[in-house]
């Protein structure tokens, strides 16, 4: 097995994992990313593998950044994943040419984002899936969902997708948004010059789409086969949703709905740093000094969505003075880097008031958790229905965990990364207590399924 | 303000519930306080086999009779996937032979019906079983049972006898008036209860501290390593000929769960750590992991493209001589059932059985002494 000694290793290559390895490389330090795609980027400057021109200026950043880094004597491993770190910071990875190992001095947690799922009748159906994997689709060959794509859930995010479907001629046909725009989000925007043309922008690419809603929830995916139609109903901004008012929006081939993005915190709580609940961040992230990115366990930084939603800006600006911090720890220092510090931490700061600010008018509306009826499967994985889920805690158990125990919700293979979020909304719900005090499934070794050959090749070293 | 009970029982593990299940059969009002979630330490992480094949030698009445409460329970209430699957202890050399004869001997001797097959017969019965092995023991009437679903079912039999369930709700104190015990201090506020069980796992020695009692029950690492589901592919329980000097000789269990997911552990010489301490429990670490890996595969080679899904460590109750304290112990009215050495899920039942005995005053249909929680000073004293 291939041993690779370095000063920081970064697990993922996004914004703010590639924003972390310049500062760090340009400070001197030796730099490894370790990144599951098959070229870096992450979702924001996601590259496209069968070399299409650049879709938009966002690629081609991505594309000049990441030039940049390898310029700068950066090694990228992509497409590996990372499946253990252990408390002594050594990393497995498995590769396209199998498994390796690396032993850092310092890492930096920069994995981004899952996007936040809500099990509703139908959304198994084939055909429906969350915005993030239909620009994934998008971005990577040109690919769209479907012919006649309905784009629905909440946040901006949704316009972003619905620029980068009309980027490849396949424009949605409805945007359904649970928010109205109300007062507090104009002021909000008022309050943010800087992201006026970029709102702007998104706005302008909305208004294009046929069918727009503002304050109605997609209730019900319809279909045999696959998806056909959607059932949709207006939402009060109570959260009451008024079934009697739905309508269907039938001939429909795609559904992509998403509820905003949550932290993958799997990495940072493997190794046990401390984390922190916020709606408004996407519920559970990694607690960090937002100066140097040092989470609370020595040599473990994190950066980016990971800390906490709020995109690409301060995932850059994050990155960089997680970068930077863990180079200067381990005596790296460039030049003049504490003004490059300053610099970097007066931009952050407005730039996650912005984002956060966002998440609060954009936080999605709890009675979501009520879409679910008692057959709704909420694990895919193990089948498991909401019906099964209520029983174990109406018999005594609790949270999370304890669904998981007693019902086998989250314990299959995707280990709860796509229902978990949407589980512990249900969970506070049925039991009136909050999704914060519902936990979340502590992530164990293996953070992904890896075959047990790998497994024994990557741990019989284990003297030497 | 919580309503007191006759007895309390602190804890919600397997042994937590057996006891809460066997006391609602006596009509007295038990109150369970759990800290965490029920059976979510050690009990949730067991492999839960059922059986008696070679364990100990002088429990062997007592095992019997704890498997057969168990086979009673699934004829009753079949929830907990309890699956009688027959259990393998393969030997890797001759000289092993000795144990395993010593165990079939010991066995048959008390109406069981073990046996020592060859590969080719134990093929026939664990056909992916092809490893190099010497040899394997068989014994027919083991079970395994789904953990989680096992301590579910053992509270809702209690609960439909009116046995009350309180999670998420830590003892921070035995109550004391006197020398007897008025009932325990919880986070959710103190009960009143006329006796006190504490089937407490690793932390009974912390609350019965609070009442000036000291046990010597130390936590005991316990790790285990679970695959992506498969179609049926392991059909009994396979586990390493018990060789002598016990748990620290070296350990390995192996089985598919209903879900099918191969659940799998190997613990070698040396492996075993009593350090740390329940209430901060860290990952697998790597010598574990490949020592279960390699065995595993060692015994079925063609698994060796299966994924492997998640590891669990937890911290298990161990006493001086492996064996449970269960019965009366300082004040009047306090009991506990704790210690169970790794291999108390089994036991869980009849620890259940001793308690109920002892607090209604009746005889046990089988030996008590043998988890004495008093032994160790009356050897002493000896
Ligand atoms: C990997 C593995 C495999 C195993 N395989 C087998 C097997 O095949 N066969 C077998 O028989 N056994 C097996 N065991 C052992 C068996 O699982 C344990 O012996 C058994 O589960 C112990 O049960 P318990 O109730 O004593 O402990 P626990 O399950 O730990 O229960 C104790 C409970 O008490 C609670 N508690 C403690 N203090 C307080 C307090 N102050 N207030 C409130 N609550 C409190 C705890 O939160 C906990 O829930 C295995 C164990 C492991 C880890």
């Amino acid at each position: 097995m291939k041993v690779f000694k370095t000063d920081i290793a970064i697990i993922g290559g996004g914004p703010a994992g590639l924003s972390a390895a310049l500062a760090a490389a340009k400070a001197g330090a030796r730099v490894d990313i370790i990144d599951a795609g098959f070229l870096p980027g992450g979702q924001y400057w996601m590259q496209d593998p069968t070399g299409a021109p650049p879709l938009s200026d966002q690629v081609s950043e991505g594309r000049d950044a990441i030039a940049t880094i390898r310029a700068a004597g950066v090694t990228i491993h992509s497409g590996a994943e990372v499946w253990t770190v252990f408390p002594d910071l050594k990393i497995g990875a498995n590769g396209p040419d199998g498994p390796f190992e690396i032993v850092p001095r310092a890492i930096i947690v920069a994995s981004g984002a899952h996007d936040r799922v809500m099990p509703f009748p139908g959304w198994t159906l084939p055909g429906v899936m969350t915005p993030g994997a239909g620009q994934r689709l998008a971005k990577l060959g040109g690919m769209s969902a479907g012919d006649r794509v309905v784009l629905a859930g909440s946040g901006p995010f949704l316009l972003a997708v619905a620029e980068t479907l009309a980027k490849i001629g396949k424009p949605p046909i409805a945007l359904i948004e649970a928010k109205r725009t109300n007062a507090g989000i104009l002021a909000h925007m008022a309050r943010h010059p800087a992201r006026w043309r970029e709102a702007a922008r998104l706005l302008a690419t909305a208004r294009a789409i046929p069918d727009r809603r503002a304050g109605w929830i997609v209730t019900e995916a319809l279909g045999t086969e696959r998806v056909t139609a959607v059932r949709i109903a207006p939402i009060a901004t109570n959260g009451v949703i008024a079934h009697d008012d739905a309508e269907v929006i039938a001939g429909i081939d795609a559904l992509l709905v998403g509820w905003g993005f949550r932290p993958m915190i799997e990495v940072t709580a493997l190794l046990r740093c401390r984390h922190e609940y916020d709606r408004a961040q996407g519920g559970w992230f990694c607690a960090t000094d937002p100066k140097s990115g040092r989470t609370s366990v020595e040599h473990v930084y994190a950066a980016g969505e990971v800390t906490g939603i709020a995109g690409s800006v301060p995932a850059r600006l994050s990155g960089r003075l997680a970068g930077l911090a863990a180079a200067a720890d381990l005596g790296f220092i460039g030049s003049d880097p504490a003004a490059a510090q300053a610099e970097a931490v007066a931009k952050l700061m407005p730039a996650r008031r912005f984002a956060y600010g966002l998440g609060r008018l954009y936080a999605p509306p709890e009675s979501l958790a009520d879409l679910a009826q008692d057959d709704t499967v909420l694990c895919r994985c193990e089948e498991v229905t909401k019906r099964d889920v209520a029983a174990a805690l109406d018999a005594g158990t609790q949270a999370v965990s304890g669904a998981k125990m007693w019902t086998r919700a989250g314990m299959g293979r995707c280990q709860g990364r796509v229902c978990g979020w949407g589980i512990a909304e249900i969970a506070a719900r049925i039991t009136s207590t909050t999704p914060e005090a519902a936990g979340f499934n502590a992530p164990r070794i293996p953070l992904r399924p890896v075959p047990l050959s790998v497994v024994l090749e990557a741990t019989r070293e284990v003297e030497a | 303000m919580v309503a007191g009970a006759d007895v309390i029982v602190v804890g919600a593990g397997v042994v937590g519930a057996a006891v809460a299940e066997a006391l609602s059969r006596t009509g007295r009002s038990v109150h369970v306080v759990e800290q965490g979630l029920p059976g979510g330490a050690v009990s949730g992480a067991s492999l839960a086999c059922i059986g008696t094949h070679m364990n100990d030698e002088e429990e062997l009445p007592f095992l019997k009779w704890c498997c057969d409460e168990w086979a009673a329970f699934d004829a009753h209430t079949p929830t907990f996937e309890y699956d009688r699957c027959g259990q393998l202890r393969f030997l890797k050399q001759e000289s092993e032979l000795n144990s395993a004869r010593h165990w079939i001997d010991v066995e048959r001797n008390a109406g069981l019906a073990p046996e020592l097959l060859d590969p080719a017969e134990v093929r026939r019965i664990e056909p992916l079983l092809t490893g190099p092995i010497h040899s394997a023991t068989w014994s027919p009437n083991s079970a395994v049972v789904n953990p989680f679903l096992a301590v579910r079912m053992l509270l809702e039999t209690a609960q439909a006898q009116g046995v009350r369930l309180t999670s998420r709700a830590p003892a921070t104190k035995l109550r004391l008036k006197g020398d007897r015990v008025i009932g325990v201090e919880t986070s959710a506020g103190p009960i009143d209860g006329d006796h006190v069980v504490i089937a407490g796992g690793p932390w009974t020695a912390k609350l019965a501290a609070t009442a000036g009692v000291d046990l010597p029950i130390v936590p005991r690492k316990a790790q285990c390593l679970a695959t992506v589901s498969q179609p049926r592919s392991i059909r009994t329980v396979v586990g390493a000929c018990k060789a002598e000097g016990g748990v620290d000789a070296g350990y390995t269990q192996i089985q598919q769960a209903m879900s099918g997911q191969i659940l799998f552990n190997t613990v070698l010489e040396g492996g075993v750590t009593a350090h740390g301490s329940p209430d901060a429990v860290p990952e697998v670490d790597r010598a574990f992991i490949r020592d279960s890996v390699e065995t595993l595969l060692f015994l079925f080679p063609s698994f060796a493209e299966i994924e492997l899904l998640r590891s669990w460590v937890r911290y298990e109750a161990v006493t001086p001589d492996d064996r449970f304290l269960t019965g009366p112990v300082g004040p009047d009215g306090l009991y506990i059932a704790a210690g169970d050495g790794g291999v108390g899920f089994c036991r869980s039942v009849g620890m259940g059985r001793i308690i109920a005995d002892q607090i209604e005053g009746r005889p046990s249909p089988f030996r008590t002494d043998l988890y004495d929680p008093a032994r160790f000073e009356r050897r002493q004293a000896a």
